[in-house]
């Protein structure tokens, strides 16, 4: 499972491909509201060539799709697979950061 | 910054064309969002060219894998059913001089009436499918969609004229000879292959041309739900055009085994197009629920 989500870009914190998923967690959002997003909340710029070669592999994976409007901003929302890989993402991300933390606390305790 | 021709269109060109049909107007739409106006930077310009090969190695790296399979069995099916209609068209002509056996003239009189029926409808859904894009379609022109579909249409215009000269030559050629006469013939017979060929060619590229200028017109959710179904049913009528055309045989030149061939087809096309229609209703039903409402 660990595999196939790093595979996705789903497992470091600034992999294109989480962000982009963190970000459409909020709604629906095209390409520059979501650069915008990310940078805002992660600090990260994403180039468009970046951006997109993430949203592409996304888009292929179901794990995103686009919503079906008239404007040539083509908006983008998380499916179901996708909230699912992203909420399974981020328990692994907070275990991993529980225990670092808990373990800081203990060295500090011991010093 | 300029779009047409120098400026971020250029910068697309290292970017796959599927993936240019899929995801440019978008992308070039991204980038008029950033820039605002501002001159394209040098980091850009490494950014978009950086995504364009690694969406080059991607889209080489899954021809290679077979993640495509699918995708690649659905592009031999379309070229066997382009085929198939090729080949039942440029036989017509000769078909029409053949004079069948009295007791079986019922039979060859049902088929071609079938047959025509089956060609009928299949004109007809193209037509259909056709006018319901017609208002999307004629919105991507005037906005300069024309050099996005021109090759395609280019080539499939010239596969069609070739395709119409060889049938024209198959219609006019026979002049008084008979059925017998004709199908005896090496010329008449190699007439009839390449035409069939060529026919196949024109209706392959007008089938490719249509879905690259459908990924770029806005089609509203019931839209594109009629033209699945019609798609699907234009594939049916194919595929029951070949029993049809056994049936005629078997009247034609009455032969067993031509007739277990034609049943046996038919009840085939039955099956695979009850198939077919279940999974573009369902398609159909999908793409509706997911519409904004």
């Amino acid at each position: 499972m660990a595999s196939s989500r790093r595979a996705e870009g789903l497992r470091r914190p600034t992999d294109p491909p989480l962000l982009i998923l963190v970000s459409l967690a909020e709604g629906p959002k095209h390409g520059h509201a979501l650069a915008k997003d990310i940078e805002d909340f992660a600090g990260v710029r994403l180039g468009p060539g970046a951006l997109y070669g993430a949203i592409t592999r996304l888009d292929e994976r179901g794990l995103i799709e686009a919503v079906g409007c008239d404007d040539r901003r083509r908006p983008y929302r998380i499916t179901a697979p996708g909230s699912a890989a992203l909420a399974e993402a981020l328990a692994d991300m907070q275990h991993v950061a529980r225990v670092g933390v808990a373990r800081l606390r203990l060295q500090g305790h011991h010093a | 910054v300029k779009r047409d021709g120098t400026g971020y269109q250029r910068l697309l060109r290292w970017y796959p064309r599927e993936w240019r049909d899929r995801y440019g107007e978008e992308f070039l739409a991204m980038m008029e969002d950033t820039l605002d106006g501002r001159r394209l930077t040098l980091r850009l310009r490494i950014s978009v060219a950086r995504g364009g090969l690694r969406e080059r190695r991607h889209q080489v790296r899954t021809r290679l894998t077979g993640r495509t399979t699918a995708k690649r069995l659905e592009r031999v099916f379309r070229l066997l059913v382009a085929f198939l209609a090729g080949s039942v068209a440029a036989t017509i002509p000769a078909t029409v001089k053949a004079s069948p056996p009295p007791a079986r003239a019922w039979l060859a009189a049902a088929a071609q009436d079938a047959l025509i029926a089956v060609c009928a409808l299949a004109g007809l859904c193209i037509l259909a499918g056709g006018a319901v894009a017609l208002p999307a379609f004629g919105r991507f022109l005037r906005a300069g969609g024309w050099p996005k579909i021109r090759r395609r249409a280019i080539w499939a215009a010239g596969a069609t004229a070739a395709a119409g000269g060889g049938l024209t030559w198959l219609v006019v050629a026979p002049r008084d000879q008979t059925y017998v006469k004709l199908t005896g013939s090496w010329a008449y017979t190699l007439g009839v292959t390449v035409t069939a060929i060529a026919l196949a060619i024109a209706f392959w590229l007008w089938a490719a041309s249509a879905t690259a200028a459908a990924r770029h017109l806005r089609l509203a959710a019931g839209v594109r739900a009629a033209e699945k179904m019609v798609s699907t049913v234009i594939v049916a009528t194919v595929l029951f055009m070949i029993p049809l055309q056994d049936f005629w045989y078997a009247a034609i030149q009455p032969s067993a085994s031509q007739l277990f061939a034609g049943l046996s087809l038919f009840v085939l096309a039955g099956v695979a197009t009850h198939g077919m229609l279940r999974a573009a209703v369902r398609r159909s039903r999908r793409l509706l629920a997911k519409a904004p409402r």
